[in-house]
């Protein structure tokens, strides 16, 4: 009974290695949640917003604020539905940050008092980290590309973000392949002692720096019709005509919930911005 | 009224020395439905891409000669207004759409050429495509056919005159085949568009094409209505083309002085009256049917297993639930079903590559789960689909010999060489294994998964996306490769392949096995024919509509089951 539950175990955290698994929390992370209050607002809203909240807190140092704005990115990136995965590299970033220094004052004689400057730090760095998962992970990559176009920035990279995403789950599932060829045929070293787990996994990294090459000669193979079909569906045309520039925008459209989340999220910061200076 | 004219028309890539378009002359009239065959290498889609004008604005090379779409020479226009007249779609479609949703790939054209109302244009398309329902999806939901209709949908929103099709249903499975070929039907006739396609399947020539154009060596030899294109059996057969197997079946027992025919028939219609003359004398017994061998041990058991997949969204979807199923030591099995029903995730939970959620797999009496993934593979191997994806070296040797130098098998060099050999791949053996052509690809894949001598060989659609004749000559290498490895499992959607090669059968449809059994317990039946969506060789459909009784799967049965009646 306990080997079973044992089994199921690891059988449940390696799995959340597979490429099947990352394939499956990009592609979660980019649509997989459209029908969230947040995916549905406004990009460019959406875009003066996380400016606000990825610079300011840098200038400002009261614990109350930095506080309040925590809260605030942190409903906001309930509401968006964040994959587990941005998450978790969330937390690993955020502690490979900051967390460290602590652990580090803690050796070096300081004491709990060192939290509090720590801390400050801490939370600006989780400010700025939420609020952008909360804009890149809940917007689709097509509404954030259109976003930044209104704002001047040129259609090459607003097509790459969201070809980008177009791409990413074509080329996991072939990397995918590539590495399941090596499962089956390759002779990993046996991994039960201590020294032949990291033997293990020095293959790993090997067998995944050898898996590359294939990769893109597969996929160089596999563009040449895309790069082909991007001139028939005049993608180049397209690029340097402003007609079609403003048609793409013209999908864009501030309305009511636009209002409504701006309007609490300012609310929210002179709240805290009075609470703060009481 | 001619919509495309070709004149003295002579190309070569950059760099080639020999042209691949020789001085071609060619008229397409408005509205005509054209096939367009011959064999690899002949410059088929070469002359496509000069239609839509990729050939010579984005890919150079000398182009001589004229070449006029819907009265606008192809040289002196770009290739967006030529879009308009002549829309494309590729052999492998699914990298041809470039946006995530399905009305976004379908109006993205229209879009970026400026038209106002280009989600309607998107929409139009989507409609005449059977998409209409789908237009919010993400394109990683639609299946392989539904994907192939988008790609058309793509094209189609510019409203071309011309649509251009590459090899349609070289990856679909029969029902996706009828369906892409019923919507092309319903564009010319109904909205009268001139269709062109280049197809090796000449029984859909046979049943929707008007008109044959025969390419050899970058010429035209001619162009034929399509009835009379495909009676020159010997002609097609010369360019390595099959004509249908009623053609093949009337002309070789009119060779014979069997059949007098003046005429041969190209449809199962058709032959029904040519050959209605023939009386039925009862079915060949295969010699491995007759000498019914006692039953084998299973050498895999699927013992009640569940599987299931993430989805993007939502709850993850369930391809088995309490599956059951024995292959025995030296079985022939083909395991078909429709584009879904869990075939490949049946060979993968094999070779342990997925986990089964519930249950248990045994192979040789053996717990799978208690085995690594590269312990199974001395006892079991998996041929992909895409040989592509088995290539991991830089050359088709060093890949054949991979697994026995990793387990340090002794005369893998010997062995390596006899492979090679074997699959007749000697002479490339240095090459890159994607530089090689389709036929050679699928042969390097073969031996790859042969090399470390595997009890059981598990092949994904290993005839999938080949021409014909490429087609019969990987059958032959299977045929040749029968002996050498004792049990041997096929997923296919090419009835031809399991009507000649399997001795055993099993449909799979939505998870489940719905029959399992010989080919005239399979095909005999027509309930489970219509539950899995399988087509069976149009041969086996002659016979079958000739006489009830009748069960012939090849030309061969089918000329030894039929013989003249005596007056």
């Amino acid at each position: 009974m306990i080997g079973k539950i044992k089994r199921k175990l690891s059988d449940n955290i390696m799995d959340k290695f597979s490429m099947d698994f990352l394939r499956n929390q990009v592609l979660k992370n980019a649509y997989g949640n459209d029908d969230t209050v947040i995916a549905k607002l406004d990009p460019r809203v959406l875009l003066v917003w996380y400016l606000f909240l990825g610079l300011v807190p840098w200038f400002v140092n009261n614990l109350y604020f930095l506080m309040g704005c925590f809260l605030l990115v942190l409903a906001t990136t309930i509401i968006a539905k964040v994959a587990g995965l941005v998450l978790v590299l969330f937390g690993i970033g955020v502690f490979s940050q900051t967390g460290y220094l602590f652990v580090v004052s803690l050796f070096f004689g300081g004491d709990a008092s060192t939290i509090i400057p720590l801390l400050t730090l801490t939370l600006k760095v989780a400010i700025c980290s939420l609020a952008s998962v909360t804009v890149f992970s809940g917007l689709d990559p097509d509404r954030l590309s259109n976003g930044l176009m209104w704002f001047g920035c040129p259609e090459r990279l607003s097509f790459s973000i969201s070809y980008a995403y177009r791409i990413l789950p074509m080329l996991m599932e072939e990397f995918q392949n590539i590495l399941l060829s090596y499962r089956l045929r390759g002779n990993p070293p046996a991994h039960d002692t201590f020294m032949g787990k990291i033997r293990y996994l020095c293959y790993q990294v090997k067998i995944i720096m050898h898996a590359f090459y294939p990769l893109m000669l597969n996929t160089a193979k596999r563009s040449r019709t895309t790069v082909e079909a991007l001139e028939i569906k005049g993608y180049r045309f397209a690029a340097v005509n402003q007609e079609v520039r403003k048609m793409k925008l013209s999908s864009l459209r501030v309305t009511y919930n636009d209002m409504l989340f701006l309007a609490i999220s300012v609310l929210w910061i002179s709240v805290v911005v009075l609470l703060s200076t009481i | 009224m001619n919509i495309i004219e070709i004149e003295n028309l002579t190309y070569s890539y950059p760099g080639a020395k020999a042209p691949v378009l020789n001085h071609i002359s060619l008229q397409v009239e408005e509205g005509d439905f054209l096939a367009i065959v011959g064999n690899n290498g002949c410059g088929k889609s070469t002359l496509c891409k000069t239609l839509n004008g990729l050939i010579p604005h984005f890919i150079t090379g000398d182009f001589e000669g004229k070449v006029l779409v819907g009265g606008l020479d192809t040289s002196q226009s770009d290739v967006g207004t030529l879009a308009c007249k002549a829309g494309y779609v590729y052999q492998d479609f699914e990298n041809q759409i470039v946006r995530p949703t399905v009305l976004d790939d379908a109006s993205y054209a229209c879009l970026n050429y400026g038209r106002k109302d280009y989600l309607e244009c998107g929409r139009k398309a989507l409609a005449l495509c059977g998409l209409k329902d789908r237009e919010k999806d993400y394109i990683w939901q639609l299946s392989g056919g539904q994907t192939h209709l988008l790609a058309l949908a793509g094209a189609l929103s510019l409203s071309p005159d011309v649509l251009i099709l590459d090899e349609p249903i070289a990856q679909l499975n029969p029902e996706h085949a009828d369906k892409i070929y019923g919507v092309l039907k319903e564009l010319n006739e109904k909205y009268g568009k001139t269709i062109i396609v280049i197809e090796h399947h000449t029984e859909y020539i046979a049943d929707y094409c008007r008109h044959v154009v025969l390419l050899k060596d970058g010429s035209v030899v001619w162009k034929l209505p399509a009835q009379e294109a495909l009676r020159r059996v010997e002609e097609l057969q010369e360019s390595s083309i099959f004509p249908p197997q009623v053609t093949c079946a009337a002309h070789e027992m009119r060779e014979r002085n069997r059949l007098v025919c003046p005429v041969l028939p190209t449809t199962v219609e058709e032959g029904r009256q040519a050959f209605a003359g023939l009386r039925f004398s009862g079915n060949q017994k295969r010699r491995e049917e007759t000498e019914k061998e006692q039953e084998n041990e299973p050498v895999v058991r699927f013992c009640d297993v569940s599987s299931s997949y993430r989805s993007v969204k939502g709850e993850p979807r369930v391809i088995f639930d309490w599956l059951n199923l024995d292959i025995r030591r030296g079985d022939k099995i083909a395991l078909i079903g429709s584009n879904g029903a869990g075939k490949s995730t049946l060979m993968k939970l094999m070779t342990g590559l997925i986990r089964p959620a519930e249950g248990d797999i045994l192979i040789n009496g053996e717990s799978i789960l208690k085995k690594k993934t590269e312990d199974l593979s001395k006892d079991i191997s998996l041929v992909y689909q895409n040989p592509e994806q088995m290539f991991i070296k830089d050359t088709i040797e060093a890949d054949i010999a991979y697994a026995m130098q990793v387990r340090n098998v002794e005369n893998r060099a010997e062995r390596t060489q006899k492979l090679l050999e074997r699959f007749r791949l000697t002479p490339w053996k240095d090459r890159d294994g994607r530089l090689l052509s389709g036929g050679q690809m699928r042969r390097a894949s073969l031996a790859i998964g042969i090399a470390l001598n595997p009890g059981i060989l598990l092949l994904d659609e290993p005839t999938a996306n080949l021409d014909i004749a490429t087609r019969k000559e990987i059958m032959r290498t299977l045929a040749d490769i029968r002996n050498v490895t004792e049990t041997v499992l096929i997923a296919t959607h090419d009835m031809q392949l399991v009507c000649e090669w399997a001795e055993r059968i099993v449909v799979l449809s939505q998870g489940k096995v719905i029959a399992d059994g010989s080919r005239d317990e399979i095909f005999g039946n027509e309930d489970i024919l219509r539950r899995a969506g399988i087509r069976p060789p149009e041969i086996f459909q002659m016979g079958r509509s000739l006489d009830r009784r009748a069960l012939c799967y090849t030309i061969h049965e089918f000329m030894q089951s039929f013989e003249e009646a005596d007056i």
